[in-house]
């Protein structure tokens, strides 16, 4: 008997189809993985798996159990990890950890073992409030709530999105070591590295079933999205001598935690420089000190000539910003979202009028001008978003993790805006989780606990740590900070 | 077992770390208590009264001496004419002037009050007090009697409804503001999903803020008899199973709203607007139900907070057997019994 | 730049599934529904009787009271015991008893006779519910009003001797008292609770952090969130004033602009205020508490339900840091009295110094850089 087995099932949510005629099976203790763009029907799939949605047609059953008639048997047997899977914000991590043992039946002592690897990076942080986490450490908690019981089958939506390298392998590992205890496993990922590391894995297009296959077989057969042809950086840009950004001895401590920890670096202008960091090393606290949002406890810099500590508004008109949180408004139609940030940067009506045209007809997306951004996928969202962000020509462009939860295909086209937006000249400093963006940048720092720890153009930091590429650099760097750390 | 008790825990975790909000829920009920025992009353006290008078004899100024003598009146001006004394009032320097006729000291007739009728009730019972006042009549034909309240506090009538207001607004509000925060974050995903029973995830998520009810009840009472005066002259056990009927009506009633509501915000906007406001408007607290239209009449009887505001102002002030109140607690007991099968019956173990 | 923030909440404002009906229906419920709620006349007061007399005299004080339009009558009771327990059970309000030998008393009375040493014998005793002091002091008065009209003519007759004028509100119409405050209400319900719940919702999605980077200034961020909520303000106002007119026929007796003038200083205040706790909260359900225990303080010391003359001295003194007792004083100055602007000058420069200072500490307590 399969653990998982689904037939013909169809879901839509009024006029939109989520789910076409779907079927496939996983067999017991196997890594099934679940792939596919923003907007496939994932999500609604394992809703359904999990009985919290009923599908239009169609039938499935989980360990033996229908999913529309023997919904208590089936919860009783699950573990399911959502894709916004979000902790209880004012308790503390063990608080949340203990928790979720209790409701899953289990204790934190039995469970222990399945999540020791990922927890002990956060287990010095137990008395913290999971509100006060850094975003890939509450997915990180999250994870280790997700496993700490052992259920027959585990459901895991897009569980390691904002996680570093580091843990997400660490992670990975887990998953194998529960597989081995013949638990079945169904998850879904925008990482390749992670793509490979199932059995088999199913490739979901909007709601219509593509293919079952091996990792590899997949990979290769819709090579157009997981594994476009690299973008060609054409060097000729100059990147020029002056430096855009420049701090020394940047420190902003909490209480006594030192979230950054007297780093010093300086960015020329026209340059891509990547800014690479574990969870909760620093990068989005230093990134708020240069865009002005926050004020550094010690320490000097300047952006685009501007003091960080007295000239904040000064610098505010001279960047753009796109956060890691959503950073268009949603209620407003895609026009609208631009006049409004354009407007904010003093352009006048004409301007704004013909700017956004000429932008609309260069993204080929004229035909959505006046189409709520709430209806727009995320890949789409997060180009115009950036779109926005240097709309206004600014000196240098902020973007905290821009292409969180989107496949290969679709942060490609996104690079390729960015080099667009590098050729006219501005700078962007970009974090990054995925390691062959940061092959695509210019310059790369490496942050561990606060402080930065390699500083190069990506075959300076191949060469000095001799690895074979930056995943393996970041590896080896953040192996030794925690180990450091402990 | 365990289950339940880490799940009461955790939602007693979350209530206690927002501080602000806690502090609110218990500053709230004393500063309600203070003002509506100690500031707001309707009595009739330092009215500012204007003498319109040409001529200052022997028998008008005895008419103000009796005025200005006694404790409701504040003679502020004399003037000469009633246009003088109708500027006054309307800059609010005056409520109301007594104007003498010219030949008043020989005919002992003819006096008129200008009453600032702006405040249609206050000025009515200016007006009464005035004439009594003047007239001074001997009327030692009548006693009257103040059952229950014979200080005319308004204490006595408020506390029963700060009750009913409180507890409703606590467990309402708040059961259904935390169930919907839940859905928002995404944990009900979770939890719907875990092998815990919704019935149990229900019961205990409405512990914490049942004890939390009983606390401020517990605490109202306390101070309604030993900083204002009001005396419990019922059986306090009657007085808690009723409050237990209700808070547990509440409870219900929050769970419906999570049940509707999909956003924290619009919990708010619906407790608010569904409850809050017919309470505090229809439920007999502030406005007299006897005193308004049919229609709205009809509409007050199905509000929950009237049975229990009079049953309390029976049990807690008059003192009365639990005998009298049979009939708020059986439509008390029905309306728990439907809002609960109801809202449960409509909680959703399944998303949209 | 602010043009554009201020277009982008009208859009969202309009493209918000609540807001746009918000504004139309708000003021329909509060000037249909409200005036004849917030009506504290004492009326229908039930009276039940216990005739120890039965004589023609007393007969013909019962038949009085069945004629007020103001009592509604409960019919006779034999004991006094018995009637108590009327009230208990709710059927009653107040009771009359009638003594035996109140006709006598009373004859002798009227007719200027010494009265008997034992004339307690034919008292009248009146014994009112009065856990609503109000209530039961109102309905004891009146009927007292009446047992005596009815034992002694010249009484009445005295009566007469003092003649009264109702200044302004000649029917004594309690709607026409209520209709100002109502304003009061309406623009601190639209001004604080919407502008705070804006702000702390963009605060929760994380598009102010957007914004923060940005070069608006404080200033104008502010002031583009309050402005739309504002001019709703005005609209509901205006929508208010107009169906106070078409439904009850009360109109302002002063000028009308300066019930604007008042309504907006108002505005500023309580938009203010609910800026300066959302900038201080963290969720929603805060927010709004906060901003809910300050405005009932606020509103219950202002003078809008009870007068605040009748107020313990202690009391009286906090109305004037009470923005809102300025307010309820200068717009009922205006709107019953039809008072000018002299009249209301120095309600209107405290309120505006309220209204300065706490707009002043919200944008002083929003923070564009930490």
């Amino acid at each position: 008997m399969n653990a998982i087995e689904v037939h013909h099932i169809s879901k839509s949510y009024g006029k939109v189809k989520a789910l076409e005629d779907v079927s496939f099976s996983v067999g017991k203790g196997e890594v099934f993985g679940l792939i596919g763009p923003d907007g496939a029907g994932k999500t609604s799939m394992y809703r359904i798996l999990c009985t919290l949605l009923l599908p239009n047609m169609g039938s499935a059953t989980v360990d033996g159990y229908d999913v529309k008639r023997q919904t208590r048997e089936i919860r009783r047997r699950v573990g399911y990890m959502p894709g916004r899977f979000s902790l209880y914000q004012d308790l503390t991590v063990e608080e949340n950890l203990y928790f979720f043992a209790t409701l899953f039946g289990t204790t934190v002592e039995e469970g222990y073992n399945s999540i020791k690897a990922v927890y002990s990076q956060i287990e010095r942080f137990k008395n913290r409030r999971a509100g006060a986490l850094s975003g890939g450490m509450k997915q990180k908690l999250a994870l280790c709530c997700a496993l700490i019981h052992s259920p027959s089958v585990l459901f895991l939506d897009e569980p390691t999105t904002g996680v570093d390298p580091v843990s997400r392998k660490e992670f990975w590992d887990m998953l194998a070591m529960l597989k081995e205890r013949g638990i079945t496993i169904l998850a879904s990922t925008p990482y390749l590295d992670e793509v490979r590391r199932c059995e088999r894995v199913a490739f979901l297009h909007q709601g219509h079933l593509q293919g079952i296959d091996t990792p590899d077989a997949i990979l290769e057969r819709f090579s157009d999205v997981f594994n476009p042809p690299a973008i060609e950086h054409s060097k000729a840009v100059t990147v020029g001598e002056e430096n855009v950004i420049e701090v020394q001895h940047l420190v902003k401590s909490f209480g006594s935690f030192r979230a950054v920890d007297d780093i010093s670096f300086s960015v020329r202008r026209g340059e891509i420089f990547g800014f690479l960091g574990a969870n909760g090393a620093g990068k989005t606290t230093a990134m708020h000190i240069l865009t002005g949002l926050s004020q550094p406890t010690q320490g000097t810099g300047t952006v685009v000539g501007y003091d960080i500590c007295t000239e904040h508004e000064q610098i505010k008109k001279n960047i753009g910003y796109m956060s890691q949180k959503f950073s268009l408004y949603e209620d407003l139609t895609v026009a609208e979202n631009i006049r409004l940030f354009a407007g904010i940067y003093g352009m006048n009506d004409q301007t704004i009028a013909r700017k956004t045209d000429e932008l609309l007809s260069r993204l080929n997306f004229a035909e959505h001008k006046n189409d709520l951004v709430s209806s727009l996928p995320l890949g789409w969202k997060q180009k115009l978003a950036f779109s926005v962000s240097i709309f206004h020509e600014p000196g240098v462009v902020f973007l905290d993790e821009p292409t969180g939860g989107v496949d290969p295909a679709t942060r490609r086209q996104f690079w390729e805006l960015i080099y667009d937006a590098a050729a006219r000249g501005i700078t962007v400093f970009v974090t990054t989780h995925y390691m062959d963006e940061a092959e695509y940048c210019d310059r790369i720092s490496i942050m561990v606990d606060g402080k930065i720890r390699a500083l190069g153009t990506p075959d300076e930091l191949k060469q000095n740590y001799h690895q074979p590429d930056i995943n393996h650099v970041f590896t080896y760097l953040a192996r030794q900070a925690s180990r450091s750390s402990d | 077992m365990k289950q339940f008790s880490s799940f009461v825990i955790k939602e007693a975790k979350h209530i206690v770390r927002d501080r602000r909000t806690m502090l609110i829920l218990f500053v709230m009920p004393v500063v309600l208590m203070l003002i509506f025992g100690f500031a707001i009353s309707n009595d009739v006290r330092n009215v500012r009264a204007v003498v319109v008078t040409s001529q200052m004899d022997h028998v008008t100024q005895q008419v103000i001496d009796r005025l200005s003598h006694s404790e409701y009146f504040v003679i502020t001006a004399t003037v000469g004419t009633s246009k003088e004394a109708e500027q006054l009032i309307r800059r609010q320097k005056a409520d109301m002037a007594v104007v003498f006729s010219k030949d008043f000291a020989a005919k002992r007739k003819g006096i008129q009050l200008i009453v600032d009728a702006s405040d249609p009730n206050m000025a009515q019972q200016w007006n009464t007090y005035a004439m009594q006042t003047i007239l001074n009549p001997q009327s030692s034909l009548i006693e009257t009697k103040m059952l229950y309240n014979p200080r005319m506090k308004s204490a006595y009538n408020f506390v029963p409804a700060i009750m009913g207001m409180l507890l409703m607004l606590i467990c309402a509000m708040m059961t259904s503001v935390s169930i919907v925060r839940e859905k928002e974050k995404g944990t009900m995903e979770v939890l719907l999903v875990s092998p815990v029973r919704p019935i149990m995830m229900i019961v205990a998520k409405a512990v914490p803020y049942l004890v939390l009810a009983f606390a401020i009840l517990v605490s109202i009472l306390l101070m309604a008899r030993f900083v204002l005066g009001v005396p419990l002259a019922g059986s306090i056990l009657w007085i808690f199973v009723v409050s237990a009927i209700y808070i547990l009506l509440a409870l219900s009633l929050g769970l419906l709203i999570s049940n509707i509501a999909s956003s924290q915000l619009m919990a708010l906007l619906l407790s608010a607007m569904v409850l809050l406001m017919p309470i505090v408007m229809l439920s007999g607290m502030l406005f007299p139900i006897e005193s308004m239209p049919m229609v709205l009449q009809w509409i007050s009887a199905v509000i929950p907070p009237r049975y229990y505001i009079e049953a309390m102002r029976k049990l807690m002030i008059m003192g009365v057997g639990i005998g009298e109140v049979m009939r708020e607690v059986a439509i008390l007991s029905g309306m728990t019994i439907f809002l609960l099968i109801v809202s449960l019956a409509k909680f959703k173990t399944r998303l949209e | 730049m602010i043009k554009y923030l201020i277009q982008k909440e009208f859009l969202q404002i309009r493209r918000n599934a609540f807001l746009p009906r918000l504004i139309i229906i708000f003021p329909i419920i509060i000037m249909c529904v409200m005036p004849w709620v917030m009506n504290q006349e004492v009326r229908n007061i039930r009276v039940s009787v216990v005739d120890h007399d039965h004589t023609s005299l007393s007969a013909r004080l019962v038949h009085s009271i069945e004629q007020s339009n103001y009592f509604r009558f409960r019919g006779m009771q034999p004991s006094y015991e018995l009637a108590r327990k009327e009230i208990e059970k709710s059927r009653t309000d107040i009771i009359l008893v009638i003594a035996k030998g109140y006709g006598k008393v009373a004859e002798m009375k009227a007719k200027g006779n010494a009265i008997p040493s034992e004339e307690d014998r034919g008292k009248i005793l009146i014994a009112a519910n009065a856990v609503n002091g109000v209530k039961g002091g109102i309905g004891a008065s009146y009927l007292s009003q009446i047992v005596v009209a009815s034992a002694n003519p010249d009484a009445a007759a005295l009566q007469s001797a003092v003649s009264t004028f109702y200044l302004y509100n000649k029917h004594l119409n309690y709607k026409l008292f209520m209709i100002p405050a109502l304003l009061a209400i309406v623009m601190m319900l639209m001004c604080s609770f919407l502008p705070a719940l804006n702000i702390v919702s963009e605060k929760e999605t994380g598009t102010i952090e957007q914004i923060n980077v940005t070069p608006v200034s404080k200033w104008s961020f502010i002031l583009a969130k309050l402005i739309p909520y504002w001019l709703m303000g005005l609209l509901v106002v205006t929508i208010c004033l107009l169906l106070a007119w078409a439904i009850y026929g009360i109109t302002c007796q002063g000028p009308i602009a300066l019930v604007y003038l008042l309504t907006m200083v108002l505005a500023l205040f309580f938009s203010s205020l609910g800026l300066l706790v959302s900038n201080y909260s963290e969720t929603l359900q805060q927010a709004i508490l906060v901003i809910w225990f300050f405005m009932v303080c606020l509103l219950l010391l202002s003078g809008l339900f009870t007068p605040t003359r009748s107020m313990p001295h202690w009391a009286y003194l906090t109305t004037y840091i009470n923005p809102m007792h300025y307010f309820i004083d200068a717009i009922r100055t205006v709107f019953v009295r039809g008072g000018n602007f002299a009249a209301i000058a120095h309600q209107v420069y405290a309120l505006c110094a309220f209204a300065i200072l706490m707009s002043f500490w919200a944008v002083v307590s929003y923070k564009k850089n930490s």
